[in-house]
């Protein structure tokens, strides 16, 4: 079949550097599919037939993306970094449930059994502890099974710790707090464990430079449940650990440490080899 | 032996390890040059513990290590050098449910390939090095123990790296795959310089032009593969009786007796291998081999 016109030289460039519209595309390959002048003039080199061939094999091995890394690319998280994310064990799908279900038998509990003041100290003492395990169980040699590649890879320390450690403790408060919200009672003491949760949360981080992050997390549970213990069984008083001045206290080390931390973040490297020399 | 090595990219000083009252490394000198360099060795002689201090995921408690100019004791330089190190652990762990281009490209974003197009691009390349294009999409837990292998060796290759510590990587692979194997490591090694571990000895004749046998924690050769097999230069016999004595023996394919040591009764003299002089390397004193 013949045609009277032809594509201008500009539009054939364009189209060949890939840099029409879909509708225009359609328009012009309609146009090559009866015109064989035109069809000569679009370079037709092997480096544009492999570059065209490549975008075509990206999009067919190209992953899906996983629901987490969805969520974390609506909230303008970069696409390689919601990658790295998506293996952290501790934000993985099982981990997510076990969480969720902990918070949801609380809160279901503490509405079945309105009043009941050991729900909600349960309810406050467990909290603070969800956020330090989800970091202890992100990074380390003894809960990710990759871990030994990725130590040698340039990513690997405090980049991936931090970044790991971050995401994890925003995840746990975020649940933690959606829990709070639902449970029954003053809104203002449910929240009694968002202090000491950033405390432990921020005191894991910091040993982290010379602990590993299990052995931190071990360290500062065993303390937190020691001090409800001794509140309880010396002090005769359960909710102490909940008053206004033991939340200046969690308050007063939250400050203390998020400088402490940020100063500290290069050495905040859970499991990484420490030359003798340094 | 030959210690002599041309354009030095790694160095080894005094290396030592130590779990406990264990010494796993006990001063080890070693030096690398571009090309294949293959680890022999038997079980607990300290092989992966000097593969896991070059690809710096374990620090050493005395000696130096520089790599491609860099020491891995300072901390810039470690990242430095980690932007330029491909390692295939022993062990290397898997996210099960991961598919074989996604644990790629996680560790491709790891090696710091942030733009999606060329990490894609880069995925691609090292799965069809290792003949896994095809497997792109299955879950990791879906792959048989070799293609396991063969993923653990992509992940090594990408983002091009110029030193390659390979710790026993021929593990699981059936012959063809070794074979292929072979060509590759050969061909990464034209132009990069290449550590690996093995037990297979004919890994070593086929592949390496150099090799190192460790025992102990300590290198107790250094040299060319045709070195290794002169250190049993006239103690290797083929005889129709076994040997009498205590020397190293064996019942061959056609029967017949291959001694390792004294002549025995009747013993002809045989062309030595790598093996057989790993193995006397293995019985005999330090300083005898040397």
């Amino acid at each position: 079949m013949s045609t009277t016109w032809h594509l201008p030289d500009e539009l054939t460039q364009r189209y060949a550097a890939g840099r029409l519209a879909p509708a225009q595309v359609m328009s012009v390959e309609a146009h090559l599919a009866r015109c064989g002048r035109c069809r000569a003039a679009v370079p037709y080199e092997q480096e544009w037939l492999a570059e065209s061939w490549e975008r075509v094999a990206d999009v067919v091995d190209r992953p899906a993306l996983r629901l987490s890394e969805r969520i974390l690319h609506r909230l303008g998280v970069p696409e390689h970094v919601a990658r790295l994310l998506s293996a952290t064990p501790s934000l993985s799908r099982a981990w997510l449930a076990a969480l969720t279900a902990v918070l949801a038998f609380a809160v279901v509990s503490a509405r079945l059994a309105p009043g009941q003041e050991d729900v909600l100290l349960a309810f406050l003492l467990v909290a603070p502890v969800l956020p330090v395990a989800g970091v202890a169980a992100a990074y380390g040699r003894h809960v990710d099974p990759v871990h030994e590649t990725q130590a040698a890879t340039p990513m690997s320390g405090p980049r991936l710790f931090l970044l790991r450690a971050v995401t994890v403790l925003a995840v746990a408060l975020g649940l933690t707090g959606g829990a709070t919200l639902l449970f029954p009672g003053p809104l203002g003491l449910s929240a009694a464990w968002l202090l000491p949760a950033l405390a432990l949360g921020l005191g894991l981080l910091a040993l982290s430079g010379r602990l590993s992050p299990l052995l931190a997390g071990a360290v500062l549970v065993t303390g937190w449940f020691g001090a409800a213990l001794v509140c309880h069984a010396v002090l005769h008083d359960r909710f102490l650990p909940f008053h206004p001045a033991a939340q200046a206290l969690y308050g007063a080390a939250t400050l203390a440490l998020l400088p402490l931390v940020y100063l500290r973040r290069r050495r905040l490297a859970p499991g990484e080899p420490r030359w003798t020399r340094l | 032996m030959d210690t002599t090595v041309e354009n030095t990219t790694v160095a080894v000083r005094a290396l030592t390890k130590r779990y406990g009252r264990a010494t796993v490394l006990d001063r080890a000198d070693l030096d690398l040059g571009p090309g294949v360099t293959g680890l022999l060795g038997p079980n607990g002689a300290g092989k992966t513990t000097l593969l896991r201090c070059l690809a710096t995921t374990l620090a050493p408690d005395d000696g130096e290590i520089r790599a491609l100019g860099l020491d891995p004791a300072r901390r810039e330089q470690r990242t430095a050098l980690r932007r330029r190190l491909g390692y295939l652990p022993q062990d290397p762990g898997f996210y099960p449910h991961f598919t074989v281009f996604e644990l790629a490209d996680y560790v491709a974003i790891l090696k710091e390939v942030t733009d999606r197009a060329e990490r894609h691009r880069e995925v691609r390349r090292v799965l069809a090095e290792v003949d896994l294009a095809d497997r792109a999409r299955t879950k990791v837990r879906k792959l048989s123990g070799g293609m396991r292998q063969r993923l653990a060796l992509a992940q090594a290759l990408l983002a091009d790296p110029e030193l390659l510590i390979l710790d026993e990587p021929t593990v699981g692979l059936d012959p063809e795959q070794r074979m292929r194997f072979r060509a590759l490591v050969s061909r990464l090694g034209e132009s990069r310089t290449v550590l690996l571990s093995t037990h297979q000895t004919e890994d070593v004749a086929a592949l390496c032009e150099r090799v190192v046998v460790m025992n102990g924690g300590r290198v107790v050769f250094e040299g060319t593969p045709g070195g290794l097999a002169a250190v049993a230069a006239g103690r290797v016999w083929i005889s129709d009786a076994p040997p009498s004595g205590s020397e190293l023996f064996w019942r061959t394919a056609d029967g017949r007796y291959r001694t390792l040591g004294e002549r025995p009764p009747g013993g002809a003299p045989a062309v030595p291998a790598i093996e057989d002089g790993y193995l006397l390397l293995l019985g005999a004193p330090v300083e005898a081999a040397a």
